[in-house]
């Protein structure tokens, strides 16, 4: 028999090896509800509606979550060939071919098929989705419709704006649409449940969400430390109580955990490894959830994945203004200030945010080097890559390597070419340190 | 001795090989050009703050040499190919570059072709952030976007927008309108009196000039088109449905494959014109209304109020419509690679019409002729199919 090798990552954190048990308790639940009777929602993420949906009494089950649960067992391959056959292009996102691949195989069987990871996930009775991040957002569950003859919804949530937008200009009528929008998911569901929203509920679960989000980035805030306290392999786990289950008094424990671990780490300064040689940044790109392990590869030079700059968050505090008690307005504040975090910063600097972003975290959390990585089948996360680095370039002078592969589809994944690239970046890495490390540029 | 103006199709023929002629001749008399991307771009404003707006083409025939730089492989390759000519300086003309959000290739572009990358970088850029979904607020965001669009054109060429302006302008556009639909309604006939490839020629050569020049000139060829003695041979009537088809390659390979395209729905046709823009009091409105509920692109969500077939119906019966009315025998769908929106609608469509006793043809593609060669038999096996 021949041996499995491990292609999940290991994770250096206590609280985020306890992730594991987080995921499949998400899906245990919601198979929970469905057998209880209870409705369960296909959600996706970035959609803002945790505190909604969980007030409201509907189980979400986000697909994009089981899709990178597939992608992490390893049993993807099957559910991605059966959507392409139906006619689904191979370069469609990893996440939506993944889930609707599982729901046909699923009709199929006329059961769970036995592979499916936390025991698979429940049949929806209804799908929620809306327009923030990508286009498949609001695409997928059309597609998916297809398959599930059931209640559809889907709502604007916006997006980033683009660099040269006035954002003070836009703010007022963005935050009143945004505001618009949830109300009418809100309608939505009282009308498809025959209930009525529980306002006192929904403020009070937003509230627990807002320090859910806040613990999160205090937490993040101490891997600045050197050594860095916890990798980017953790934090690819560490956002699914923030990204999939917001609303839960869990997710909110967690991250009081996580703080707590990452305090004590960086009282008693044990890093990531005994020897942190060299710091470095994920700048761009969803993980490749089939081989996490690649992350740690590069540990193997001594170098650590110290933060993040990508759209996952976490994302930082922000004030709430006296006065303003209206749940959905706290909500669509909340999105609104996710969208245009890097914006007065950028102002000043690069101009574009999102770089903005990544050239603030260079400095910020102490960066030898970057890494993005190119998804082929998530254009959201993957176009402008070449750009921004091209922009990062103008303002520092730092190594950074594009890995290429997927979220989900290991086929357009070479680990022996990967790990060449690896060997290739991390020589360059140790040459640029040893002459002084990264250099601000003229432009600066 | 003066050179003749040319007219009609002969024009259009000028217009189609030389796509940026009239506009560097308009330039060069002194009017403000401007470049805008998808169906999306509301040209009546444009217009009528005097500037004349023409769509950003690529080059089915040009190879991708110079974009590659600056943006992925994995991105419409429709917008690396606009990407490509504008670094290649075959831009510059242009004083302004417009790009409503469309989807996310066009978004990505956006940031890139204004960053300075171009040789010459567009005096005035501007993103017009378009709703996704079609509620009536969704309008509304989108007239406040459009308000915002006509304040920084009216700064930008120091040229204020008028109700009168920007009603005269719109009539000219539905006047666009009209004559693109009398057009089309030529070809309902059996035998067509006018091809696909000529369409996506004429379709070509109205989208760069002025609007009030493209009346005229769609003017001359109905008449030209109707007075024809000699009436194209009929053949399998095909309806191609898809994204970006600015170049006559595909459509002449299915037409000299046996077939003739009678109607179609991409982005330089129905879909960019069908439907007219209602002059009322609050003209703003009416554009927003337009461009958001009757442009019938997959970037635009409908929200689904019964069963996935009476979803189905509302959001693609007007294309079976058309199947019907011009009495086509099959469906072509021609999906540009890495557009994901009509990825994800393009099984379902497919299914929609193979129920309904369509045959279909899936095709996905590269944009460009290089791949093109290569589906001519797939079309040949499909058109013997229909015989």
């Amino acid at each position: 028999m021949v041996e499995k090798s491990k292609t999940t990552a290991v994770h250096s954190s206590e609280t985020v090896r306890k992730i594991r048990f987080f995921s499949r308790n998400i899906h245990d639940k919601a198979n929970k509800a469905k057998a209880e009777g209870r409705p369960v929602a296909y959600c996706m993420g970035g959609c803002a509606y945790h505190e909604i949906l969980e007030a409201m009494g509907v189980t979400s089950v986000y697909t994009e979550h089981y899709g990178g649960v597939c992608a992490a067992y390893r049993v993807s391959e099957p559910y991605l060939i059966r959507a392409e056959s139906e006619g689904y292009a191979n370069n469609l996102c990893g996440y939506c071919r993944n889930t609707i691949g599982f729901d046909i195989v699923r009709q199929e069987l006329g059961h769970m098929p036995e592979d499916a990871p936390d025991g698979g996930i429940p049949a929806p009775d209804m799908l929620l989705s809306c327009s923030a991040g990508c286009d498949h957002r609001y695409k997928w569950y059309q597609a998916t419709g297809r398959y599930w003859d059931i209640p559809t919804f889907s709502f604007d949530v916006m997006q980033i704006p683009p660099f040269d937008t006035d954002i003070k200009a836009i703010k007022p009528y963005v935050m009143k649409y945004q505001v618009e929008q949830f109300q009418r998911l809100i309608d939505f569901l009282e009308k498809l449940l025959g209930k009525k929203m529980d306002w006192d509920r929904l403020a009070y679960l937003v509230k627990r969400g807002n320090e859910s989000l806040w613990t999160w980035y205090s937490a993040y805030l101490l891997r600045k430390h050197h050594p860095s306290p916890m990798p980017s392999e953790d934090h690819f786990s560490a956002i699914v109580p923030a990204v999939f289950d917001l609303a839960s008094r869990e997710t909110l424990a967690f991250y009081r955990e996580l703080y707590g671990e990452l305090q004590f780490k960086v009282d008693h300064n044990k890093g990531v490894l005994d020897q942190e040689k060299y710091r470095l940044l994920w700048a761009g790109g969803l993980p490749p959830w089939h081989t996490m392990a690649i992350i740690n590869y590069f540990e193997t030079f001594g170098a650590v994945f110290v933060m993040e700059a990508s759209d996952y968050g976490p994302w930082p505090f922000f004030d709430v203004p006296k006065g303003m008690t209206n749940p959905l307005e706290i909500l669509a504040l909340r999105t609104w200030c996710q969208r245009v975090e890097y914006w007065e910063d950028a102002k000043k600097g690069c101009g574009h945010s999102r770089v903005q972003r990544i050239l603030n975290r260079i400095e910020e959390y102490d960066i030898d080097g970057c890494m993005m990585h190119l998804t082929r089948s998530c254009r959201y996360q993957s176009l402008g890559q070449i750009h921004f680095n091209n922009l990062i370039q103008k303002y520092v002078n730092i190594p950074l390597m594009f890995m290429e592969s997927d979220i989900v589809d290991v086929r357009d994944y070479n680990e022996a070419d990967t790990k060449r690239r690896v060997d290739a970046f991390m020589e360059t890495v140790d040459s640029f340190k040893r002459k002084g490390g990264r250099q601000a540029t003229a432009r600066r | 001795m003066p050179v003749k103006k040319r007219v009609g199709l002969d024009r259009v023929q000028e217009l189609y090989e030389n796509r940026d002629m009239r506009a560097k001749e308009l330039k060069a008399e002194g009017r403000t050009v401007m470049g805008y991307m998808c169906c999306l771009a509301p040209l009546e404003i444009m217009s009528a703050a005097g500037i004349v707006p023409i769509r950003i083409l690529g080059n089915v025939k040009e190879p991708v040499t110079r974009a590659d730089a600056h943006i992925e492989t994995i991105a419409c390759p429709y917008v690396r190919s606009c990407l490509d000519i504008a670094l290649k300086g075959k831009y510059d003309f242009i004083d302004g570059l417009v790009v409503p959000h469309t989807c996310d290739n066009t978004y990505a572009l956006y940031a890139i072709w204004s960053s300075g990358i171009v040789p010459i970088t567009p005096k005035y850029h501007h993103y017009i952030d378009g709703p996704h979904m079609t509620f009536p607020t969704s309008v509304e965001y989108f007239d406040v976007e459009l308000g915002r669009f006509k304040e920084s054109l009216e700064e930008f060429t120091g040229n204020k927008i008028t109700n009168q302006k920007l009603t005269n302008s719109i009539r000219l556009y539905n006047r666009n309108r009209a004559l693109l639909r009398e057009l089309y309604g030529l070809r309902k006939q059996g035998p067509p009196l006018l091809t696909g490839t000529e369409m996506t020629k004429i379709l070509v050569a109205c989208r760069v000039i002025p609007v009030e020049e493209s009346n005229e000139l769609l003017g001359e060829v109905i008449a030209e088109i109707k007075n024809r003695r000699a009436i194209p041979t009929p053949k399998t009537r095909l309806l191609v449905y898809g994204g970006e088809i600015d170049d006559t390659a595909l459509i002449e390979l299915i037409e000299e494959s046996g077939a003739n395209v009678v109607v179609d729905d991409h982005c330089l046709g129905v879909r960019s014109f069908w439907h007219d823009v209602q002059v009322d009091k609050n003209l703003i409105h009416s554009l927003g209304a337009r461009y958001i509920l009757n442009v019938a692109c997959p970037r635009t969500y409908k929200q689904r109020e019964r069963g996935y077939k009476e979803a189905m119906d509302n959001r693609f019966g007007y294309l079976m419509e058309f199947a019907k009315e011009y009495k086509v025998k099959g469906v072509i769908l021609y999906i540009i690679r890495y557009c994901d929106t009509f990825e994800l609608d393009a099984p379902g469509v497919r299914e929609y019409f193979q129920k309904a006793g369509y045959p279909v043809l899936h095709i996905e593609d590269d944009y460009s002729v290089t791949t093109i060669g290569q589906l001519k038999t797939r079309v040949q096996a499909f058109l013997e199919m229909i015989d």
